[in-house]
């Protein structure tokens, strides 16, 4: 029962992690209809922002956070205004496509600029735990999973609340009549894979921090990513949250049960699962 | 013309055909890599250019096709040609048992299944016993380079051939139909969850065959090899910068693209990678119909052809 319980945290605290991984992506994809296959590289470039300011500059990998999100947001903006703009109208397959492209030029580049080897952030604090009764709650983790929450939320309330928010949401319903309003659309399209791309880069932060980084993770969690978005829907941040526990406590619980290489198994049966059933998402719009 | 673009077809298959008689080692190699990567192109150019399903899982079948005859020659000691058959039927029951499901998501769904079905293959076949786990299988070596350049080579013109009959038979038409608007297809009468199912049958079958002749080349496979994700990577560039949808498009591209990485990775490897990853980014924004379409519209258009494509997509 102990073991139970200490499992579930561990998924909840990985579920909130995953949370803020498939939050850019949803981001992204319901108001540009553009499925970034980038996204996971993007993440893994956060990680290695925050890398390099923890090794380098010794800034807190949690206080580094905002940096890693300006830099990351920078980079996004630059994409999606100089590229990712020329192809939006295009078909499906070739937004795909580009973005799969974009995937592996990061990947080569991050392989290229800092080697193949296995990276981890880890502050002064990492070995500390918080014991609650028999469950053992990792003070890191603790942290990822409490600040993951905060930039969902903060996001949803963001989206609701400010002018640019407003604008993005009236965007993804219809773009002609946002343009009427006062939209223009070229920097609103590049504000919001910029702001999805700095979501990206703050989990890649808070990735580093729990897990090792390579320049290989992407492609992993950008399916991660996208069968959260699936689960969770596009249409509420708040989903994400959803669709990140479930997948977070699935994959906790089936490392224990049949063994950790099928956890990657089951997440992606998972995901074909919901696909073939529901298509369009579990919460999710219709496409 | 079309009598003398036939002669120029048949003197090309001729002249690769002689390579191995004259060509060094080195150049042998490259071909066998190069022709068995054009097969893969083709393969994808089934269902991915002529039925619009972009199948980022292809890799699939490749390692299948590899296990197949890993797993007939090493652990039951059965002909080479035998464990290219088995390949092909594992590769047939997952197109339909797979296909089915999957082959009912559209567009980004479709896309992403798929993927993730490349990505979970080698975590399940490492489980595998039959399958040497995640050690892999070291298969008899057979030094004859000749040999399996003209295999690589005859499985080349087999797939451009099925290619070409798809063109011209009722059962292409179904699939570009699919492709065109899959409502409008099935209003007609096509049958489209068959059709679908039997194109990713076809694609798997050809893909499972480059693998099967690779795994006994190189004599030895592993999960991570036999399921490497990159090879979707490849694919999808050569038939996309070739021209989809072509008989002879993704043929072009596959041997292009393949000699120019081999020059770029002989001075650092991971140049060549990428290399791949911004040629898709290049010819998504400035030919995203590929080299074949570029070929015929440029003597017209000039360089006009690469602005009126960025013009057509961009905001």
């Amino acid at each position: 029962m102990d073991l139970l319980a200490q499992i579930l945290i561990n998924g909840i605290l990985l579920g909130g992690l995953y949370a803020v991984m498939a939050l850019g992506l949803a981001l992204v994809w319901g108001v540009l209809n553009i499925v970034n296959l980038a996204h996971g590289a993007f993440i893994m470039l956060g990680a290695y922002v925050s890398w390099h300011l923890y090794t380098y500059a010794h800034i807190d990998p949690f206080l580094g956070l905002p940096i890693t999100a300006v830099v990351m947001f920078c980079v996004g903006y630059a994409l999606q205004r100089g590229i990712l703009n020329l192809v939006v109208r295009a078909p499906m397959f070739n937004t795909l496509l580009i973005t799969f492209g974009l995937e592996v030029v990061l990947t080569y580049l991050a392989q290229l600029a800092f080697s193949a080897d296995f990276r981890t952030i880890n502050p002064p604090y990492a070995g500390h735990s918080i014991f609650l009764g028999p469950v053992v709650v990792p003070m890191v983790r603790l942290m990822a999973f409490g600040v993951a929450i905060v930039l969902t939320v903060a996001m949803w309330l963001f989206l609701l609340h400010t002018r640019l928010g407003r604008a993005i949401r009236a965007t993804a319903q219809n773009l002609v009549a946002a343009r009427l309003y006062g939209v223009e659309p070229r920097h609103l399209y590049a504000m919001t894979f910029g702001i999805g791309i700095a979501l990206a880069g703050a989990a890649g932060g808070l990735y580093g921090t729990v897990s090792q980084i390579n320049p290989y993770i992407g492609a992993t969690l950008t399916a991660k990513s996208f069968a959260i978005s699936i689960i969770g829907g596009l249409d509420n941040p708040l989903g994400v949250i959803v669709g990140g526990l479930f997948l977070g406590i699935i994959e906790s619980l089936t490392a224990l049960y049949i063994g950790p290489t099928f956890a990657d198994v089951a997440s992606f049966g998972v995901l074909v699962l919901v696909l073939i059933v529901r298509p369009s998402g579990l919460l999710g719009k219709t496409a | 013309m079309k009598a003398l673009r036939i002669i120029l077809i048949l003197a090309a298959v001729a002249i690769l055909a002689l390579v191995p008689w004259f060509g060094s080692d080195v150049l042998i190699q490259f071909g066998i890599n190069a022709l068995l990567l054009a097969v893969l192109a083709q393969g994808w150019n089934i269902i991915g250019g002529y039925t619009g399903y972009a199948s980022f899982g292809n890799s699939v079948f490749y390692g299948l096709g590899s296990y197949g005859v890993a797993i007939a020659m090493v652990q039951w000691n059965l002909p080479f040609y035998f464990g290219l058959g088995f390949g092909v039927v594992l590769a047939v029951v997952f197109a339909i048992l797979l296909g089915i499901p999957v082959l009912r998501l559209r567009g980004h769904y479709f896309a992403i299944a798929t993927l993730a079905l490349a990505q979970v293959m080698s975590a399940i076949v490492s489980n595998v016993a039959l399958a040497g786990r995640n050690i892999g299988l070291v298969l008899p070596p057979l030094n004859n380079d000749p040999l399996f350049y003209e295999l690589s080579l005859g499985l080349l013109v087999v797939a451009t051939l099925t290619i070409y009959w798809l063109t011209r038979s009722r059962f292409g038409f179904g699939l570009i139909a699919i492709r065109e608007n899959e409502e409008g297809a099935a209003v007609m009468g096509v049958n489209t969850t068959l059709y679908k199912t039997l194109a990713f049958a076809l694609s798997g079958i050809f893909s499972a065959l480059a693998g099967g002749i690779h795994a006994y080349w190189i004599t030895f496979l592993d999960p991570e090899s036999a399921f490497d994700i990159s090879l979707n990577v490849k694919m999808i560039i050569m038939a996309v910068f070739g021209g989809p949808g072509t008989i002879l498009g993704p043929i072009v591209g596959a041997f292009s693209l393949s000699a120019i990485s081999e020059v770029l990775s002989s001075e650092v490897t991971s140049i060549a990678g990428l290399f791949f990853g911004v040629v898709v980014v290049a010819a998504v924004v400035l030919m995203p119909r590929g080299l074949a379409d570029m070929l015929r519209r440029f003597r017209k258009t000039g360089w006009r052809y690469f602005s009126e494509n960025i013009r057509a997509h961009r905001i």
